[in-house]
Order: structure tokens, then C-alpha cells, then sequence
């Protein structure tokens, strides 16, 4: 390789979960689960998914261990061979990539809406991947460090913004507790589960990481900092919109920043703070999955560089992007993706997993 | 000397990179906007301006629905030297006034009138005139409001005794209507007659629960301004039904557990003075109880509070017993109070603005789902009794 890496520690792989997690779902996963539940319970909903992803995370991060140094692309046809695992790399790679189109989407009808109305499209998109593809170039050593920064930031802006919101909080509006049994709980798992996309990255990083036997602990901290967000998050919005005036919201986490107006410190709105770091949010998903799209091509067709194929892959998101017509359109790409995901990643996992005790290939040899 | 050619190229190509890095795409100067302050909706009447240019052939179609004001600071000042003389001269802000049929029309329209572009960033309230929303609902008049991305949801919402348009003119030039009008509803700690504020986000979760509600009044004579009472929107139509007047409001503060601040008055019952007592803290609850197909509410609210006035003469001095006795004066005129905004809701018109609803909701989701489409109604015919108890802590900084 040209860049050589250093092994990632653990704390920068739960780091590279949750950038990758915490993405554009965000400011519309409180919309999408009360929609499902229609009582204010759904923030059981967002604890039981973060609990059902935690199990997921562990069995897939136990196949990545039987297989240490390899990422998914390089293990799958130890284990299906070449055939199958062709399909299955290819549906990885189209994975990521879609995913990758579907945050730059997001991002575009963001700050569209809210920051830059007359700005063209891509113009805003164009400086993102250009930003993107300068980033991947520097290697996994290069984003992991980026991410160590945009990581505190967004944690330190959201919990300040989060909680100022507190003015317009109504505890009425998160009561009665279960009013309707705990069917609608049920019913909202669909919607937050998709929400926790982003620990599927495992099965690229745990190849690079320094003590891939601690990959369980970098699962536990990558899933616990996104739910506990997602948790005081859909909690905020609803106890002050109301479960009623959100559902109408396109973008309602944003609206809960502009439901407010806070007089005497420097600043008195935050949704352009809060909107700051959720481009950053998106852009470190964004670069994340290109360069697991990026990496998963390069070991498929066997070259040592990663730059030429993202390049191509770069302008293919960009295609991408641009297919869905409205956001209507863009939100469903979204809930498509979330689904393939629970294929891809959830069943799948299990079944390689098994498959390779079954097969008995690789497993922890001396 | 060797001259290093590709540092120098570097170098300049970075520098030409400089240029194309700054500034925005779409930026404007906030001198050269329209920042409007206010927004005001009206029954449409033209002004003369209009009726002057649409008689010379300046006319678009369009029905006359309503008229919208939008109330723009800082005034133009290049502007204001030129219209000397004029009412408007001197003062900080500017009316506009346009009518059609629609409020993205009438505002695009603005765009043909004035070189400054509209930016609704910093809409601070919007005033909707009481006969406007007797026509309309308010679903219809804010649809456009809710859905702009420049118009905050946390945009302050009030109706108006008369026309909007005057409760954003203000006699005194340095002040600026919109700011006065949210000024007052921070006041709401000091009088229980002031309403909570209600911002876009929450009159739309409102309108969305399908409950009944209110909207603060204002009433305004030649640029004075006063908040009076409360308009009352129905559930189902959001249209405007009836007023609840200041004493209503006190009373229904007692029931919605919320008078932070407020005084009550009272006559002494032998000597006929004035005394009054001050509201420092409440403690309210609204109790539900469901037996069958019976519902029935019990209030019950403790409040807290210093005896602030006293115009006996001579002073009687504050001694236990005639503390008690004042206590009970003064809950005798909360209860009446309570009485009559009770019997205004349940007889007069037959809506539940008091929370009542949601107090079921919370307790017993599975009656309200049975009752919810018909919960006006309903609630028009459900006993509720009340219980008020007043404590005098403190008698001011005089023990007289």
C-alpha cells in the first residue's frame, strides 16, 4: 500500500461506529418512530433497538474474529467461495455506496431548506466530495484522526443545544406511559432499528484494529453513545412538540431548535449550530462508507490501490444521489436502505458465522 | 540564482485558490433586506395605493381574501428624509400592507414594490385579526407560516379585538410594535391574566391534538395597546367562537395549575375596603376520575402568597384570626372566579380550553380514545369541582 497504516486502538474504532452511525437520520428518526408508535412511548422503542443492534454487533464482530487481518471482502470466499462471495461483496460495496449517495442527498435538501437556498445544488455537494475524497486519500489513519476531532465537538454542541431546549419541554407530553400496552413499542422497533445503521463498518475495521479482541468493547461503546443521543433526542422533540405537532414536521429535530429563542446568551438560535455539526456528522458517514465502498472494490478486483476505485465510485454517488426527485423520494431510498441493512447485516452475519463453525473455516489459530 | 519554478507555481495557484475560497454563494448584506418583524392578517381591504395602481392596469388575478401587514425594521433611511411630514415620519418601522389570496403570493408581490427582499428569519409575532379567523381557520390562514423554512416555529401567535393592522401601529416612535407585543407576553409571571405564550410549534401541536383552544387577546385604541381576555378557537373548524374575558382568564389559570404571579382582590367584608393578595406560588391538580361511563373532574389547587394591600382604616393588626379571615375572602372570589370561566367553557360555548382533555388522556387513555371525537360535548355535560385553598405566608415588609 502506499499509505501504510498504523493498527487502530479500540477507542477509535467505537469512534468510527458512532461517526458513522450518527448520521442524517437524526433529524428525521423522531418523525419516523412516532409515526410507527403514535404514542409518546417511542423512546422505549429507541432503547430496545439499541440493545437487539448491541447483540448484532457481537456476533458479527465474533465472525470478524475468527478471521483476524481480513476484512469481509477478503474472508467471505474462505467461507462460500469464490462465487457467492463475489455476490455478496458486490452487494456490500453497492451498499455503501447507495448509502454514501443517500447522506449527500440529505445533506443537499438540508442546506437547501435551512442554510443555502440560492446556492445551487452542487455546488454544496461538489465541496463535500471533493473534501471526502481528499480525506480517504490520506488513509484510515487520516479519517480515524478527523473523527477523534469532529467526534467531541458534535458531543459538546449537541448536549448544549439539546438542553436548552428544555425551556419548551412539557413532561405531559411524553405521559400517559405505555397508555396503549406495549404493541405500539412494538411497532416502532422498524424505524429506530434503521437508525442504528453504521456498526455494518466493523466488518471492514476490526481488520485494522489493534486488538481486534476487544472489538466487543468498541461494539458496546460505538452502540451506546449514538442511543443515548438518539434517546435524549427523541425524548426532547417529543416532550416539546408533542407527539401531535411532530408528525407533521418534515425535518422535526431541527424544528425543535427553532421552537425555541434564548435571550442573553451570545447566541439566541441554535439550529445553524446544531445544523454545523450534523454536516459534520454527515460527512464523516459520507467518508466512511466511501472508503469502505472504496477498500471492498480494491480487495474484490485485487488491486493494492483504493484511489482509482474511489474515484469512480465518487462519481457514481454522485449519480446516485441525484436519482431520488423529491425528498419524499429520498426518504424511502432511506427506508429501503435501512432495510437491505437488516439483510445484509443482521441475518447475514449469523449465517457466515455459522456457516464457518459449520465449515470449519478459519477460527483463532496459534 | 536557480528560481525555484515549482514552489512559485504552487505558491500562485494557491493564491488564485484564495479567491475562489471566499465569500457565499448567495449572500446578501443585512442592510439591503426587509427584515419584517410582524406579520398581521387581516379581512382583505385595499389601501389606496393598491386601489390607485390596479385602476392603472397593475392588477393580477387574485381574489381579495385578506390583507397581510408585514411590519419591517429598521426603516429605510435613505427613505425616511424623502417622506418628511408624513405619519410615518420618525418612527423605527414601516407597515406594508398587501391584499390577495394567497400569503407567498402577497409576499412575492412585495418583491415588485420594494428593492429590499423580505427575510422572515426574525418574525417575532404574528397577529391574526378576530374576523379574519372567524372566516378562515387558522389551519388555512398559518398553512403557509408552518411550512416556510425563513419563519421560525417559535414565532408568537396572537389574535386581535380589531384589525391587525392596528395593533401593530404604536403612537410612540421608538418603540416597535412587534417587539411591545412579545414584550407583554413575558409578563405573563406578574398577572394570571396573561396566557402562557403560545408559539407557532405549540399552536400547531394543538391544532393537530384536535383540542379547543385559546389565543392571547389584544385589544388596541389609536396605538395603545392592552392584552384583554383570550380568543377561543373550536376544535374541528379552528375558527374563531367567543372571547374569554381577563377575569376568565384568571379563573382558568387556577385551573391549569399555573398562576405564578397575579393579584386577587377583594372587598373586607365589614369595613368594605380594598385588600388584596398576592399570588407567589401555586400548586394545582386536575383530578379525573372514571366510573363507568362517568367522568368527573375535582380540582384542587393550594396556593401560596403575601396579603400586599389593605386600606382599612383604622389597621386591624394581622393576628392569626384575622388572617384566617381574609384567606377566606380571598378564596371565596378565586372560586368565583373558577365559577364563572368554568361556566363560560361548559354553557356558554361548549369547549374544553382548560386542559381537561389532556389530564384524561394522561390518566385514562383508553376512555379518551372512546371520547376524543366528541370531547366538547362531552365535556360541556361533566360535573367539576373545585377546591381552593389560599395560605397567607407573608404580610409584605409591614406587620400592620
Amino acid at each position: 500500500m502506499k499509505h501504510p497504516y498504523t493498527p487502530i486502538t479500540t477507542t477509535q474504532a467505537a469512534i468510527m461506529i458512532i461517526n458513522y452511525m450518527l448520521g442524517a437520520g437524526i433529524l428525521t428518526l423522531p418523525r419516523t418512530t412516532v409515526e410507527a408508535v403514535n404514542t409518546p412511548d417511542v423512546w422505549m422503542s429507541i432503547i430496545i433497538s439499541g440493545l437487539i443492534i448491541l447483540l448484532i454487533g457481537f456476533i458479527m464482530v465474533k465472525l470478524c474474529r475468527r478471521f483476524p487481518g481480513k476484512t469481509v471482502f477478503q474472508f467471505v470466499p474462505e467461507i462460500t467461495g469464490k462465487w457467492i462471495a463475489m455476490l455478496i461483496s458486490m452487494a456490500i460495496i453497492l451498499y455503501f455506496v447507495v448509502i454514501s449517495a443517500f447522506e449527500v442527498r440529505v445533506l443537499a435538501e438540508v442546506t437547501n431548506l435551512y442554510l443555502l437556498e440560492r446556492t445551487p445544488t452542487w455546488g454544496i455537494v461538489m465541496g463535500f466530495m471533493w473534501i471526502g475524497i481528499y480525506l480517504i486519500s490520506g488513509g484510515l489513519n487520516a479519517i480515524v484522526r478527523l473523527f477523534e476531532i469532529i467526534l467531541p465537538i458534535t458531543i459538546v454542541i449537541f448536549v448544549i443545544a439539546i438542553l436548552l431546549s428544555s425551556k419548551v419541554f412539557e413532561i405531559n407530553n411524553l405521559r400517559p406511559v405505555l397508555g396503549e400496552g406495549f404493541m405500539p413499542v412494538i411497532k416502532g422497533l422498524k424505524p429506530s432499528l434503521l437508525s442504528y445503521t453504521g456498526y455494518e463498518i466493523m466488518f471492514v475495521i476490526m481488520a485494522y484494529m489493534k486488538n481486534p479482541e476487544k472489538g466487543n468493547k468498541a461494539m458496546i461503546w460505538g452502540t451506546a453513545i449514538p442511543s443515548l443521543i438518539y434517546l435524549v433526542t427523541v425524548i426532547m422533540v417529543v416532550g416539546s412538540l408533542s407527539i401531535n405537532g411532530m408528525k407533521t414536521r418534515t425535518w422535526p429535530t431541527l424544528d425543535l431548535m427553532r421552537s425555541f429563542e434564548i435571550q442573553g446568551l451570545i447566541f439566541e438560535r441554535f439550529e445553524s449550530l446544531l445544523l454545523v455539526i450534523w454536516i459534520m456528522q454527515i460527512f464523516s458517514t459520507f467518508t466512511v462508507t466511501l472508503y469502505g465502498a472504496s477498500i471492498g472494490s480494491a480487495q474484490l478486483f485485487k488491486r493494492k490501490e483504493i484511489l482509482g476505485a474511489m474515484f469512480i465510485l465518487v462519481a457514481l454517488i454522485y449519480f446516485i444521489a441525484f436519482l431520488p426527485n423529491d425528498v419524499n423520494q429520498t426518504f424511502a431510498l432511506g427506508d429501503f436502505l435501512g432495510k437491505v441493512s437488516v439483510c445484509l447485516f443482521a441475518i447475514l452475519p449469523a449465517l457466515l458465522l455459522l456457516l464457518s463453525v459449520v465449515r470449519k473455516k478459519g477460527g483463532q489459530k496459534k | 540564482m536557480n528560481i525555484p519554478w515549482k514552489k512559485l507555481i504552487l505558491f500562485s495557484v494557491s493564491l488564485c485558490m484564495l479567491f475562489t475560497q471566499t465569500g457565499c454563494w448567495s449572500s446578501k448584506e443585512i442592510e439591503d433586506l426587509g427584515v419584517y418583524v410582524a406579520l398581521g392578517i387581516d379581512v382583505a381591504e385595499q389601501t389606496e395605493f393598491e386601489k390607485d395602481v390596479n385602476a392603472h392596469g397593475g392588477h393580477y388575478p387574485k381574489e381579495n381574501n385578506i390583507t397581510a401587514t408585514v411590519q419591517i425594521v429598521p426603516k429605510d433611511s435613505s427613505k425616511s428624509n424623502s417622506q418628511q411630514g408624513s405619519p410615518s415620519a420618525g418612527k423605527s418601522y414601516f407597515n406594508e400592507q398587501l391584499t390577495g389570496d394567497s400569503l407567498l403570493e402577497i409576499f412575492r408581490q412585495f418583491a415588485l414594490r420594494r428593492d429590499r427582499p423580505l427575510i422572515g428569519h426574525h418574525l417575532k409575532v404574528i397577529v391574526v385579526s378576530q374576523e379574519i379567523s372567524r372566516k378562515y381557520s387558522l389551519e388555512q390562514l398559518l398553512d403557509f407560516v408552518l411550512r416556510d423554512n425563513d419563519i421560525r416555529p417559535s414565532c408568537l401567535v396572537v389574535v386581535s379585538d380589531e384589525k391587525a393592522i392596528d395593533a401593530l401601529y404604536s403612537n410612540d416612535p421608538s418603540e416597535i410594535p412587534a417587539f411591545y407585543l412579545t414584550g407583554l407576553v413575558d409578563n405573563s409571571y406578574l398577572s394570571n391574566k396573561i396566557m402562557p405564550a403560545v408559539s407557532l410549534a405549540k399552536l400547531d401541536a394543538t391544532m393537530q391534538s384536535g383540542q379547543s383552544f385559546l389565543l392571547q387577546n389584544v385589544i388596541s385604541y389609536k396605538g395603545e395597546h392592552k392584552f384583554s381576555g383570550a380568543g377561543i378557537y373550536d376544535s374541528k373548524t379552528k375558527r374563531h367562537i367567543g372571547t374569554l374575558s381577563q377575569t376568565d382568564l384568571e379563573g382558568l389559570s387556577w385551573l391549569q395549575e399555573r398562576p405564578k404571579g397575579g393579584v386577587i382582590k377583594t372587598y373586607d367584608a365589614r369595613t368594605g375596603s380594598t385588600i388584596v393578595y398576592e399570588i407567589k406560588h401555586t400548586k394545582g391538580k386536575i383530578i379525573p376520575t372514571v366510573h363507568g361511563d362517568d367522568i368527573s373532574f375535582h380540582v384542587k389547587v393550594e396556593s401560596e402568597g403575601w396579603f400586599m394591600e389593605d386600606w382599612a382604616v383604622p389597621e386591624i393588626p394581622g393576628d392569626e384570626d384575622y388572617i384566617h379571615k381574609l384567606e377566606e375572602e380571598f378564596k371565596k372570589i378565586a372560586e368565583q372566579q373558577v365559577k364563572q370561566a368554568l361556566d363560560k367553557m361548559q354553557h356558554k360555548y361548549k369547549v374544553d380550553v382548560g386542559g381537561f382533555g389532556e389530564k384524561l388522556r394522561i390518566k385514562y387513555p383508553k376512555v379518551w380514545k372512546k371520547v376524543k371525537p366528541d370531547w366538547d360535548k362531552t365535556f360541556s355535560e361533566i360535573p367539576i369541582t373545585y377546591d381552593i385553598k389560599i395560605k397567607i405566608k407573608n404580610q409584605g415588609s409591614s406587620t400592620e
